[in-house]
């Protein structure tokens, strides 16, 4: 029985070292990497230094303000849609309504970000709608803006929101509603005690997993966006394709990393998400 | 604003919440609808709105040499991240849900499993773009290979691991008493259990790796192209009616291996 179940160990740790092995090396090893690059000759702490001068500090509040403002704005969307699928929809088309606002995930992002061109450009739908319906007199440049940029980031990450606050909405169990209507609850006094505390782990879990990327997206700004405000990816891909300032790319994707962890561990300690972090 | 606002919360969220959804949807969907239109453009500027539907375009991608080529390497890509990172992802799922590791140690493996989830990908990416040139293992199709692998490996673990945690070992267990030694085991009871799981991570690793862009741009070099690095290049440089059916093809096949994924997941 011994021998078995030492045998048996040494089997689970072969069977481990596959999925570990490509974790470590394309994972941990990388950003270890990194963080050697960033301090890198020396050690020295130069390219910490100019990676919060003025003019990397903005392009890393800009990316990081983006992040949270599109963020937001997919929570926003995201608690009345997944309310009505979780607790109006009719159970035949709950399924298919899911997967429907959720296909999108397994689009191509290049394309889905290429999508509103044709639609924000001078002479594209919406402009004529606009200048065809007299609303405006001449089309409006909203390509290439913040705001182009901004609605790219809710039209690529509001399903991923929807996916994990989904999960939190159809586990709050229906009759809570109704015991508190009963009990004579306003809606608003329903959606504050009653929605928002029983769908807040979801609502982190959707934040977690969209913040990052958004604050460290490349291909939507790239995109839409305008030649003003440079998101951080952009200035790491530049380092990295013409191969100069390596050090200063790293430092920076450092302090960036750190906030995000920052952010995460801060989260974490949010007393409902610490309960469910507790339940795995 | 805010009092009607208000008012609606008080008087009853009524029909406010299906009402989002519609909006949602026609926000998820109509540009994609406008680009499928856009891409029977008989010229290669579409006009707005059309003057005439033509497949004319479509002819024009399959008979481009570099966009079929780049198809036929995201497509090679995908279907090995979908055999291998299935593989790899019922290792992981195995090791997480039932293997005889000490739990903190499992904990320890799933942490770095889903370490791509949550650090940036533009910070692994240049990590991993970095890394192939200090360690001198270069730029091309098999480090490109490897990073869907990383890429896909959370999604295909969490994902098996789901099912698999939902196996009732009572299954296994009585397959044992009944003299059956645990390779028979997995092949006969555990494997035909997960099977939905194991296609539907197939088929939605097929779809991340067709799909991804930031790993590959890092570490493709100059040879290599996938599908999304050839359409991003396009997109710089201007939209037209060749990107336009371009784009419906892409999303076409990404919504196919979706879809049917979602099907297999869901088997009610």
């Amino acid at each position: 029985m011994r021998t078995s179940e030492r045998r048996g160990g040494v089997r689970d740790a072969l069977i481990a070292s596959g999925p570990v092995t490509i974790a470590v090396l394309l994972g941990i090893l990388p950003v270890a990497i990194l963080l050697v690059e960033s301090v890198a000759p020396g050690p020295s702490i130069d390219n910490y230094v100019t990676a919060t001068t003025p003019l990397y500090r903005t392009s890393l509040i800009y990316s990081l303000g983006m992040g949270v403002a599109a963020t937001v704005t997919c929570l926003v969307v995201a608690y009345p849609v997944t309310y009505w699928l979780a607790h109006r929809c009719p159970a035949s088309i709950r399924l298919p309504a899911l997967i429907a606002l959720t296909l999108p995930l397994w689009l191509n992002y290049v394309v889905l970000n290429y999508t509103w061109v044709w639609i924000l450009a001078r002479g594209g739908i919406l402009n004529r709608l606009l200048v065809a319906t007299g609303a405006v007199s001449e089309p409006l440049g909203l390509l290439f803006s913040d705001l182009s940029v901004f609605i790219g980031f809710i039209y690529i990450y509001l399903p991923y929101v929807v996916l994990t606050l989904y999960v939190s909405m159809e586990r709050l169990d229906g009759r809570l509603i109704e015991a508190a209507r009963d009990l004579g609850a306003t809606n608003r006094r329903v959606v504050v005690d009653v929605v928002l505390p029983r769908t807040f782990p979801g609502a982190v879990a959707g934040a977690i997993v969209v913040y990052a990327r958004i604050a460290g997206a490349y291909t939507t700004p790239e995109i839409l966006g305008g030649p003003g405000d440079v998101m951080i990816a952009t200035l790491v891909v530049e380092a990295f394709e013409q191969f100069s300032a390596l050090g200063l790319a790293a430092a920076l994707s450092m302090v960036f990393l750190l906030i995000v962890v920052v952010g995460f561990v801060l989260g974490a300690q949010l007393p409902p998400v610490r309960r469910e972090l507790k339940r795995w | 604003m805010v009092t009607r606002l208000d008012r609606l919360l008080v008087r009853g969220a009524g029909r406010f919440p299906g009402a989002v959804v519609a909006v949602t949807f026609c926000f998820l969907y109509l540009p994609v609808v406008v680009v499928g239109y856009l891409s029977l453009s008989p010229g290669a500027q579409p006009t707005i709105p059309l003057d005439g539907f033509s497949l004319r375009w479509y002819g024009e991608v399959f008979a481009d040499r570099r966009f079929v080529r780049s198809m036929l390497t995201s497509l090679g890509l995908g279907v090995f991240a979908a055999v291998f990172g299935t593989t790899l992802g019922l290792a992981a799922a195995y090791t997480l849900v039932r293997s005889r590791l000490r739990a903190s140690v499992r904990g320890a493996i799933g942490a770095v499993i889903a370490l791509p989830l949550f650090v940036p990908t533009v910070v692994v990416a240049f990590g991993i773009g970095i890394t192939a040139n200090r360690l001198g293992i270069g730029f091309g199709l098999l480090p490109v290979a490897l990073g869907h692998l990383f890429w896909v490996l959370p999604f295909s673990t969490f994902l098996i691991a789901a099912r698999y945690g939902e196996l009732d070992p009572a299954f296994s267990e009585a397959a044992r008493d009944l003299g059956a030694d645990r390779v028979a085991v997995f092949r006969t009871v555990t494997l035909p259990l997960l099977l939905p799981a194991l296609v539907a991570s197939a088929l939605f690793c097929f779809a991340l790796s067709f799909n991804e862009f930031l790993i590959t741009f890092f570490l493709s070099g100059s040879g290599t192209t996938t599908v999304p690095l050839e359409i991003f290049g396009k997109v710089r440089v201007g939209a037209t009616s060749f990107l336009n059916a371009a784009s419906v093809i892409v999303l076409i096949i990404g919504a196919l291996a979706a879809g049917t994924a979602s099907a297999i997941r869901e088997p009610t």
